[in-house]
C-alpha cells in the first residue's frame, strides 16, 4: 500500500515538474525548433536607432529654376531572387514567375539604369519635405521601397543598392523578424533576422508593414479591413515598438485599407502611409494614401524606364 | 545542430525514463530468502592476481555460506605476491589430481589443491595468463554444472548461492548476475549487515552508482531482455553455455564479452532461454578509495567497453539480437560514450549556437532525471532491505544533488580517455589499488587470523 502511494506520489510529481519545465521553456522551444512558428516577442525592440540616423538627413540639391521635380515615382519591391536559385517553387500555376518577385538580374539592370542617369534615392525626410513641398528635389528623383522584409533583400538586392550607394524603405511585417539567425534559402518564405537588420541598416530605412496583420480573414478579408480600429491599432503599435523609429511610416499590407485604417494609424502618430494606387507621387498628396509603382518581373527595361518617367 | 541536440537529448530522456519507472513500478520487494530442498551444485572460480590484500576476506565469505553443495576454486594466476603462501596457510592445501576437461587453451597448471581444512575448497595454481585465462582454467578443472565467477575482491553474502539456486530453478535461465554492493557502505557483521553512509565522498558516489547500476539498470534491462553485462564481480552461469562459446576471450572486458556471447548464443540456438538479474543474490567488493584507483578501474572498463563494442562490430542485431544491440550502441555507445555525458555535451552544442535558454532547459531536465533517478534508486534499494538509519538519509539526500552537479561528471573524464586510452595501448591490464580494508566481521567466533604480510 505504501509502495503503490509512493509510485503515485512519485510519478505525478515527476509528471508535474517534468511539464512545468517544458511549459516555462515552451517560447524557446518553439523558437529553436519551428521557426517559421515563432513570432517576434512584442515587447523587444530592435535597436538601429544610431544607424537610422541617415534617414532624417536631407541634404541641399541646389537646383537651378527649372531643374526640380514635380512628380517623382514611388518603386515598389517584394523578393529579389537570384536568377540561378530559381526554382519551380518561384513559379505560379501558369507557370510564369510569382508576382511579387524580381529576378536579381534585372534589378540589378534597374538599378544600373538610374545610376547611369543620375538618379538620387530619397530620404524619408526628404521624402515627406517634398510632399509638403517645403523642399526643391531633382528631377531625377526616386524613392525605392520593399514590402514585408524578406530576407533575400538582404542577401540579393542590399549588395546592389550599396554599390550604387542608393537607399530604400523597407516595411517589415516585425512578427516576422527572428531573434536567431538561419541559412539564406531562396526556397523558403525567409524574413530579416535582427543580424541582417543590423548589417544593412545603413541602406534600409526599417519601417512598418504590420506586426501580425499581413493576414486575411476566412473570407479573403484583409485584417486591416476586416479587424476593428482597435485591433489595428494595437498590432500595429507593436511593430512600432520593435522598430521605435522616431518618425514612422507604414505600407498597407495588400495595399488594403478603408477609413478606419487610416484613423488608426493618424492616431498612432504615423507619419504617413504608401499604397499600391499605381501613380506617380506629386506634393500635396494626401499622406496617408501615397501611390506606388510595382515593379513586375516581366517589366522590360523600356516598361522600367516608363515607371521612372525617364524619356 | 539544434535538431541533433534535440534528437540525442530525447532519446536520453527516454532511456532515462525506463530506467527510472520500470523499476519503480516492476520491483515490488522481495527479501525473503526461500530455501529450496533440492541444492544445485555450483562451482565457484575465484581468480587471482596479487590479491594477498584482499584473498581472506574473499575466503570468509566463502566459508560462512549457508550452502553446502558448492565447490570454490581459488585460481592464482601467477600471483608475484603472498596469495598463494596466504592461501596454503590457512587452507592446509594438499596436492590432489583431477582431469581437467579440454574445451579450450589455458596457461600451464602448476598444481591443483584441495583443502584440508574445508574439502569443497581448492587452489588452482597455473602461470600468468590473465583474469580470462584464469577463468578458463577454473572452467576446465570444475566439476559442478554450475558456475559462479567471484572476484577475489569480493565477499559473498551467506545466502547468496541459497539465491542463485532459487533463480536456476527456472531452466531457461542460462546466465544470472548478482547483485554487488560496495562493502566500504556497509557496517556490522556479514550476517546482519547495516548500510552506512558516513564515508568520504567519492566513495559515497559509487555507492550511488551501484545502486542505480544494479537495482535500476539491471532491473530494467533484464525486463527488456537487453542486460549488457553481468558483472565479473559476481555472475552465475550455466557451465555447458560457457562451454559451448569456448569459454572467456581474454580483454579487459571479459565480463562485458561473456555476457554477449551468452546472447549471441541465445539468439543462435536457445531462443527460450534468457540472462537474468538476480537483486537478492549479493557480494560485497570493496571500491577504490582514492582518484588514482578510481580513474584505473574506470578507463579499464572503458577500454574493456570499446574493445568489445568493435569485437561485436559484425554481430549487432542479426547475432546478438535487436534488444541488446539497441542499448549497446545507443544507451552505452551514443549516449555514453559518443556524447561523453549527455548533460555536459548538449548545452555545449547549445552554447555554440548561443542558445543559452536551451541549454539552461536541457540542463534543468537533466538534474530533474539525474534527481529523480537517484531517488528512485534508494527507494528501490530499500524495498530490498538496504534501509539508512534517518541521519543517513539526511545525509543521501543532501549529497544527491550535489554529487550531480560534481562527482558524476567524472564520468566524461572516464569515457573519455578511457578511450582514447584504448587506442593507444590496447593490451595494458590495469590495476586496482587494493587497501584491504574491511569494516564488516563475522564476530568473535569465525573470525579468520590474518596474517601480516611482509
Amino acid at each position: 500500500m505504501r509502495r503503490v502511494l509512493f509510485n503515485l506520489l512519485f510519478s505525478t510529481g515527476f509528471v508535474f515538474i517534468f511539464s512545468f519545465l517544458i511549459y516555462s521553456f515552451s517560447d524557446t522551444l518553439v523558437h529553436a525548433f519551428l521557426p517559421g512558428s515563432s513570432i517576434f516577442p512584442k515587447d523587444q525592440t530592435i535597436s538601429l536607432s544610431k544607424c537610422q540616423d541617415w534617414t532624417q538627413e536631407v541634404r541641399d540639391f541646389q537646383l537651378e529654376p527649372g531643374e526640380e521635380a514635380n512628380r517623382i515615382t514611388v518603386l515598389m519591391y517584394h523578393k529579389i531572387i537570384d536568377d540561378q536559385q530559381i526554382q519551380d517553387i518561384h513559379y505560379n500555376d501558369d507557370q510564369v514567375l510569382q508576382e511579387t518577385i524580381v529576378l536579381k538580374s534585372e534589378f540589378e539592370n534597374q538599378m544600373a539604369v538610374l545610376k547611369k542617369h543620375d538618379y538620387v534615392t530619397l530620404t524619408k525626410a526628404e521624402f515627406q519635405l517634398f510632399l509638403e513641398n517645403k523642399l526643391d528635389i531633382p528631377k531625377n528623383s526616386v524613392l525605392i521601397t520593399f514590402d514585408d522584409g524578406f530576407k533575400n533583400n538582404y542577401h540579393e538586392a542590399y549588395p546592389i543598392l550599396k554599390k550604387h550607394n542608393f537607399t530604400a524603405l523597407n516595411f517589415v511585417i516585425t512578427s516576422h523578424v527572428t531573434p536567431e539567425e538561419s541559412k539564406y534559402d531562396p526556397i523558403g518564405q525567409q524574413y530579416f533576422s535582427i543580424a541582417d537588420m543590423k548589417k544593412s541598416c545603413d541602406v534600409f530605412d526599417f519601417e512598418s508593414h504590420s506586426y501580425n496583420f499581413h493576414k486575411r480573414d476566412e473570407d479573403g478579408e484583409a485584417y486591416l479591413i476586416a479587424k476593428n480600429k482597435e485591433s489595428i491599432k494595437q498590432d500595429i503599435a507593436v511593430s512600432l515598438i520593435n522598430l521605435n523609429s522616431e518618425v514612422p511610416l507604414f505600407s498597407y499590407p495588400y495595399g488594403e485599407y478603408d477609413n478606419e485604417t487610416i484613423e488608426a494609424i493618424r492616431d498612432l502618430n504615423i507619419k504617413a502611409a504608401f499604397t499600391v494606387l499605381y501613380d506617380d507621387v506629386r506634393p500635396g498628396v494626401d499622406l496617408y494614401e501615397i501611390p506606388r509603382k510595382t515593379v513586375f518581373p516581366d517589366d522590360t527595361i523600356e516598361d522600367f524606364k516608363e515607371k521612372i518617367n525617364l524619356k | 545542430m539544434e535538431w541533433i541536440a534535440l534528437a540525442l537529448f530525447s532519446t536520453f530522456i527516454l532511456f532515462q525514463m525506463l530506467y527510472i519507472f520500470i523499476p519503480l513500478y516492476t520491483i515490488k520487494g522481495n527479501k525473503d530468502v526461500k530455501k529450496l530442498k533440492v541444492e544445485k551444485g555450483f562451482s565457484i572460480l575465484i581468480p587471482a592476481f596479487n590479491e594477498e590484500k584482499t584473498i581472506l576476506n574473499c575466503l570468509q565469505g566463502i566459508v560462512n555460506l549457508n550452502y553446502k553443495n558448492f565447490e570454490a576454486i581459488f585460481i592464482n594466476d601467477g600471483s608475484s605476491d603472498q596469495t598463494l603462501e596466504l592461501l596454503t596457510d590457512y587452507l592446509d592445501l594438499r596436492p590432489l589430481s583431477r582431469t581437467s576437461s579440454t574445451f579450450t587453451q589455458f596457461e600451464r597448471i602448476n598444481g591443483f589443491y584441495q583443502s584440508e581444512k574445508h574439502p569443497n575448497i581448492f587452489v588452482l595454481d597455473k602461470a600468468n595468463g590473465g583474469k580470462a585465462d584464469a577463468l578458463n582454467a577454473g572452467i576446465a578443472y570444475s566439476l559442478r554444472k554450475l558456475v559462479i565467477t567471484l572476484d577475489a575482491d569480493s565477499i559473498l553474502e551467506p545466502n547468496a548461492l541459497t539465491v542463485m539456486n532459487q533463480a536456476f530453478e527456472d531452466k531457461k535461465v542460462i546466465a544470472a548476475g548478482g547483485m554487488v554492493q560496495i562493502s566500504q557502505g556497509f557496517t556490522g557483521s556479514h550476517v546482519k549487515p547495516k548500510p552506512v553512509f558516513n564515508v568520504p565522498g567519492l566513495i559515497r558516489y559509487q555507492i550511488i552508482q551501484y545502486l542505480t547500476d544494479f537495482y535500476l539498470h539491471k532491473t530494467t534491462q533484464a525486463k527488456l531482455k537487453s542486460i549488457t553485462v553481468i558483472a565479473g564481480a559476481f555472475g552465475a552461469f550455466q557451465k555447458q553455455a560457457l562451454i559451448e562459446v569456448n569459454g572467456y576471450r581474454k580483454t579487459v572486458g571479459e565480463d562485458l564479452d561473456i555476457t554477449l556471447r551468452m546472447h549471441k548464443l541465445i539468439k543462435a540456438k536457445y531462443k527460450k532461454h534468457k540472462l537474468i538479474f538476480v537483486p537478492n543474490a549479493c557480494c560485497y567488493t570493496e571500491c577504490p578509495e582514492n582518484y588514482r584507483g578510481l580513474f584505473s578501474q574506470r578507463f579499464r572498463w572503458q577500454k574493456g567497453f570499446i574493445d568489445c563494442l568493435i569485437h561485436f562490430r559484425k554481430s549487432y542485431f542479426k547475432n546478438l539480437g535487436i534488444p541488446v544491440s539497441i542499448y549497446i550502441l545507443i544507451d552505452s555507445l551514443i549516449l555514453g560514450t559518443l556524447n561523453a555525458y549527455p548533460t555536459m555535451i548538449i548545452p555545449i552544442i547549445l552554447l555554440i549556437t548561443k542558445n543559452y535558454e536551451m541549454a539552461l532547459f536541457f540542463l534543468a531536465i537533466t538534474f530533474l532525471l539525474a534527481l529523480s533517478r537517484s531517488m528512485v534508486a534508494m527507494v528501490v534499494a530499500g524495498r530490498f532491505g538496504h534501509h539508512y538509519s534517518n541521519w543517513d538519509k539526511l545525509k543521501v539526500s543532501l549529497f544527491i544533488p550535489f554529487e550531480i552537479l560534481t562527482y558524476r561528471l567524472l564520468g566524461l573524464v572516464f569515457v573519455t580517455v578511457g578511450t582514447i586510452l584504448f587506442f593507444k595501448n590496447k593490451n595494458s591490464w590495469n590495476r586496482v589499488d587494493r587497501v584491504g580494508m574491511n569494516k564488516q566481521n563475522y564476530g568473535e567466533g569465525i573470525r579468520i587470523p590474518r596474517k601480516e604480510v611482509g
